[in-house]
């Protein structure tokens, strides 16, 4: 049974996954992962059969995010007021509950480098190794990235009256 | 951190490998021993994971967002340019589910439409539609299965000890008539049951173990539409999944073992999801009975449970 197209589906939801948590506004994310598919698709023969097509497309992701942050820090501030406002929209329903509010409080103040080994590890899945080579770093560096964001949101949200998170009733 | 004997020191890193489902067995076994004997250890074990829950609840409504049309268009392009890697056909390209896809459309139909849609669109949709929900839902109860299987004090919401409240509260959440299989002939008993959202609304989370504590869940959810898929097979990381549709609901089925002993206990549920639940009602009718048969053919031969099978022939 095929796993290319269905691998393919799966990997592009979890892109686009990645995207919106990473920057937590729908439009910016989409553009982000339509960016990253553009590349990959003017970059597919350099892709290899039987590699990690996930990895790949991450990576791929990891590289457009990476320059346009760099290029927009290049730019003078200067922002649309609409951006503005379609920021300041937080996603309606999914913040009702209290945990997921100071969870996602708590994601947002994390150093952006934490940030994302987070959410690549405990959201996404990925493997250290992987992440490792996404971004570039030794995965000795990606093992305290991830201890520190994790204790750092288990602090915050500890102070908020601690997870009592579906313990076994 | 501790000293464990004869298993060595677990470390910072394996704690959260622990976690992540990154660690292999015997490392695994020297965490688990390490959580049982440090209540701190086993908090923070916890909390990681209740992180990691918190994370797909806040973000995984992304998944049921359909993507933007600039992206599933590129989304196609890439499957064109990349698909020359891989030479098995791809899903939907197969024959039973192209047939199931025509089956679905008239279900569909007379269900009122497929999410809202026109009857014309409903032609150019559904097949990827379908194609990329039920991937999304393999993959949601294979997230599902790493969570509440690595540590037991997640375990179940509800246990089994009475089936029939289990069954009928997991009933009620979905709207749907559902029930824990009963897999004693494959060796797993039913411990107990969770209700979790999907990619296709409620979804229940039965939870099996075997003597050795090896663990299986069988993920249901509810698809908008009943029409039949074969058996489909994902592996993550060292999470096997098979999922298909059965009638009016989906199922995926996920455990730490081989894609062959994964089968066994696969078709020991099918089996006992088409004879229907103990002392309950029927469930609802199933429509399609040509594509039952195709897909019966197309289950590999000799693989029947063995414990049982007069039952095996059955269905």
């Amino acid at each position: 049974m095929s796993k290319f197209g269905v691998d393919l589906e799966v990997h592009i939801a979890s892109l686009r996954r990645y995207a919106r948590a990473l920057m937590r506004n729908s439009a910016d994310a989409e553009d982000l992962v339509q960016e990253a598919l553009t590349r990959a698709v003017a970059r597919a023969d350099s892709f290899q059969a039987g590699t990690n097509l996930r990895a790949w497309l991450f990576t791929i992701l990891h590289n457009v995010h990476v320059n346009q942050v760099r290029s927009k820090a290049a730019r003078p501030q200067e922002v649309d007021v609409d951006d503005v406002e379609s920021k300041l929209v937080s996603p309606p329903r999914q913040e009702e509950r209290v945990e997921l509010r100071e969870m996602m409080r708590a994601v947002d103040e994390l150093p952006e480098e934490q940030r994302k080994v987070l959410l690549l590890v405990a959201l996404e899945g990925l493997k250290y190794d992987e992440v490792a080579d996404m971004l570039g770093v030794p995965i000795g560096t990606v093992m305290s990235r991830l201890s520190r964001a994790r204790e750092a949101v288990r602090a915050k949200l500890a102070n908020e009256g601690g997870v009592t998170l579906r313990r076994v009733k | 951190m501790n000293a464990h004997q004869g298993l060595g020191r677990v470390t910072e890193d394996e704690l959260h490998a622990y976690v992540d489902g990154q660690l292999d067995g015997n490392r695994r076994l020297a965490v688990e021993r390490w959580l049982a004997e440090d209540p701190e250890a086993a908090r923070r074990a916890e909390d990681y994971r209740a992180q990691a829950i918190l994370l797909h609840e806040m973000f995984d409504t992304v998944l049921r967002e359909p993507p933007s049309d600039k992206v599933q268009e590129l989304s196609d392009r890439l499957k064109g340019r990349v698909a020359f890697n891989d030479n098995r056909p791809a899903w939907h390209a197969r024959p039973l589910v192209r047939f199931a896809a025509a089956v679905m459309l008239v279900v569909a139909g007379a269900a009122g439409g497929w999410m809202g849609r026109g009857v014309d669109q409903q032609a150019a949709v559904p097949v990827a539609q379908q194609r990329q929900t039920l991937a999304t839902f393999a993959q949601e109860a294979t997230q599902a299965h790493r969570f509440y299987t690595s540590d037991e004090r997640f375990q179940v919401e509800l246990g089994a000890d009475n089936q029939d409240e289990l069954n009928g509260w997991l009933s009620k959440r979905m709207g749907r008539d559902v029930f824990g299989p009963d897999l004693g002939r494959v060796g797993y008993r039913l411990i107990g049951g969770r209700s979790l959202p999907t990619d296709l609304g409620a979804g229940a989370q039965y939870m099996y173990a075997n003597d050795g504590n090896k663990r299986i869940t069988l993920f249901v959810g509810a698809p908008q539409s009943g029409n039949q898929s074969n058996f489909s097979f994902t592996q993550n990381g060292d999470v096997a999944t098979f999922y298909w549709v059965e009638g009016p609901l989906a199922y995926a089925l996920a455990g730490r073992l081989s894609k062959e002993e994964l089968l066994e206990i696969a078709k020991a549920v099918y089996q006992d999801v088409k004879a229907g639940p103990p002392r309950r009602e029927a469930p609802p009718e199933q429509p399609q009975q040509q594509p039952q048969q195709q897909q019966q053919q197309e289950q590999p031969a000799g693989v029947q449970p063995i414990s049982d099978t007069h039952k095996a022939k059955e269905s």
